[in-house]
């Protein structure tokens, strides 16, 4: 398998339209590294620059050390998984899985041995005599892994290969695809816009926005410590509550003010806004929805962090209950326990976890603290 | 002289082309140059008789004058008013064996989908339509051929494709619109890969305007100084707006941006060009501004 460098990678079109803009990134041999952005925001044009599908026009891309700018796409050694793959349909699993490698021309027992291995990995041994038209979207979507296993490349790269499946199966294919890069020990790049499979899959996570990168971490710490406002509100569903609000300095105290209501920041937050002189600026708070509580006990112990609004829709979804409310004109989502007794048109009082509110600059809307 | 290169060559491409194999000595070069415009000759009648290819392609390049369409393809066991649709798919590199056998197993059934060659990077599929296929289908069919091509042949693919055809008489006018298709997209849309005949908007007109009329209207709506190109976050931030039909809350949710951000955004560019898009005369002319824009860049890159 292999390591990556990218190095101000560089997308710029003939009309001018700059892509994707100074891309840096290391990754380590048999990584799973995700590309999650909105659409258009050039995930897919660095993967298939990655590939060789894009000419690269700005930056070097090396690939075990050796620079592959100008080296053609089968030259890589790379295999591809793409969102509209297509079965021979005249063929059978096993003849899917060698055609590639026929068309290399690999020497037969060769490919009968690599079709084999693809074929025990995702577990398609028994169906290795169908046609495509006999099986599951699951199995007609390990058969396209198959096809790039065969080529045992030394990269993965993979561009939505499950958007065309039902929920239910893409949850499925999701633990296969994560088994299988424990199984492979492949370096694998995947390209998707779907947050939750890149909170899954991924050991790091690229997100990007407009072309440009805008932070490289783990699932756990893009969550917990986004570095600014749009990776905060990009990661996490539902997503981060946003809030304009005013910071108070009166002594030793902190407060922050969102409309009539006066929230006390925590010692442990504290610091960043008097060290940066906040006092009296707008800054945007953040709180995730689970950190809005509802429940009396922490509305009790928590007096100088509440709000208060009415409940707009109530929305079950079993194990847990998603309440939407306005504060100040903005619209706020809690996500509590079932048992609440909050329902639609209800007076609430809710307590925000501070020591859990991440702050904004409102000009930069660079994180002042997490 | 005997066998000469050349002969030996046109020989072999007659072999390839009708099975038929000769054996022919010339003793003087003007004896050679008669043998060679035979061979070329046979090989050219027998293409234009048997050859589906040749026929197909000779059809799309308007090489087949119309009365003599139904004729020919009823020789060559062509159904002639099968309704079909064209795609025109143009590869990076040249065309090789490995594309050519994607293609073929994609389409296994031959006497249904004809593959032609068009040009050293260019192939046109004519694939028959079902009868409760959709626009829908065939932007997803094309989605899939380039997608299997990536991924199989590793080439880059961008491809077009044409309106439902009732008769064979329509391949010419399909093959125009489907190139027309392949220029514009390339042109306006490049990021993207396939370009569908019926969704080139206004590039289908500007792409026919000299430069000079396009300067002139730059001139009329900037003055003299025509702006510098936006930078991509502005560029991204227009184009959401335009999508949105001008609706400031959707476009700044989707671009995860605060509504006063947005708002900000759109007055820097008033200031640059002079136009409020959030009116609609003036987002209608920044959207054929920006796009004459990128047309000349394109033209002056090239």
């Amino acid at each position: 398998m292999a390591s990556l460098s990218l190095k101000g990678i560089q997308k710029i079109y003939p009309n001018g339209f700059q892509a994707v803009k100074d891309f840096d990134l290391d990754i380590e041999d048999k990584e799973f590294i995700i590309f999650v952005g909105p659409s258009g925001c050039g995930k897919s044009t660095t993967l298939r620059m990655i590939a060789g599908l894009e000419d690269i026009s700005g930056g070097t891309l090396e690939i075990d050390g050796k620079v592959m700018n100008d080296v053609e796409p089968k030259d890589r050694d790379i295999a591809m998984v793409f969102q509209n793959y297509a079965l021979y349909p005249h063929m059978t699993v096993y003849d899917n899985m060698a055609f590639g490698l026929k068309l290399r021309k690999v020497p037969k027992d060769e490919i009968d041995k690599k079709v084999r291995e693809a074929a025990r990995i995702l577990d398609l041994e028994k169906l290795l005599d169908r046609k495509p038209k006999a099986l599951s979207g699951g199995q007609r979507q390990r058969v396209a892994m198959g096809r790039a296993i065969v080529r045992h490349p030394k990269v993965f790269l993979m561009d939505e290969p499950l958007s065309n499946l039902d929920a239910k199966l893409r949850v499925q294919m999701r633990i296969e695809i994560s088994k299988l890069h424990e199984n492979l020990g492949a370096t694998i790049i995947y390209v998707t816009h779907d947050q939750t499979e890149a909170m899954t899959l991924g050991t790091r996570i690229v997100v990007m926005k407009d072309g440009v990168v805008q932070q490289v971490d783990t699932p756990q710490n893009l969550y917990n410590t986004p570095c600014n406002l749009f990776v905060a509100g990009f990661i996490g569903s539902p997503q981060m509550n946003f809030m304009d609000a005013t910071v108070k300095v009166e002594g030793e105290d902190v407060t922050l003010t969102v409309g009539e209501h006066v929230l006390k920041v925590p010692a442990s937050k504290k610091k960043a806004l008097l060290d940066s002189k906040y006092d009296g600026s707008t800054v945007v708070l953040g709180i995730r929805p689970e950190d809005v509580h509802d429940s009396e006990a922490f509305i009790n112990s928590s007096p100088d962090s509440v709000i208060k609004s009415k409940i707009k829709v109530y929305e079950l979804l079993g194990a847990e209950v998603f309440l939407y409310f306005d504060v100040e004109g903005t619209q706020m989502t809690a996500r509590v326990n079932p048992r609440t007794t909050l329902r639609n048109g209800d007076d609430a009082t809710f307590a925000l976890d501070m020591e859990k509110i991440h702050l904004f600059d409102k000009e930069t809307e660079l994180t002042i603290v997490n | 002289m005997g066998h000469t290169p050349e002969l030996d060559k046109a020989l072999s491409e007659l072999k390839k082309v009708t099975g038929i194999v000769l054996d022919v000595y010339v003793d003087s070069p003007e004896e050679q140059e008669f043998a060679l415009a035979q061979i070329h000759s046979l090989s050219l009648a027998y293409k234009e008789k048997y050859n589906k290819s040749h026929f197909l392609q000779s059809l799309m390049t308007e090489g087949i004058p119309a009365y003599d369409i139904l004729k020919r393809a009823s020789n060559l066991h062509i159904d002639a008013e099968v309704p079909r649709v064209l795609f025109l798919a143009e590869t990076k590199n040249i065309l090789d064996d490995t594309i050519i056998q994607v293609l073929k197993n994609l389409f296994p059934s031959q006497s249904k989908t004809y593959l032609v060659s068009m040009s050293e990077k260019s192939i046109a599929i004519l694939r028959p339509l079902k009868v409760c296929e959709t626009d829908e289908d065939m932007d997803h069919l094309s989605h899939t051929i380039v997608d299997t091509l990536n991924m199989e042949a590793l080439t880059h693919v961008q491809i077009a494709y044409s309106g439902n055809m009732d008769t064979l008489s329509e391949l010419p006018g399909a093959f125009r619109e489907t190139s027309l298709a392949l220029q514009v997209g390339k042109l306006f849309y490049s990021g993207q890969t396939v370009f569908p005949y019926n969704q080139l908007g206004v590039g289908r007109l500007i792409y026919r305007l000299p430069s000079g009329i396009c300067e002139s209207f730059l001139k009329e709506i900037f003055g003299n100084g025509a702006p510098e190109p936006f930078d991509a976050e502005t560029t991204a931030a227009i184009n959401k707006f335009f999508q949105n039909n001008l609706n400031i809350a959707e476009t700044s949710r989707q671009l995860h941006m605060h509504r006063n951000t947005l708002i900000y955004r759109l007055e820097q560019i008033e200031k640059k060009t002079g136009l409020d898009i959030r009116k609609f005369e003036d987002a209608m002319t920044l959207k054929i501004a920006i796009m004459v824009m990128n047309y000349l860049q394109t033209e002056r890159n090239s």
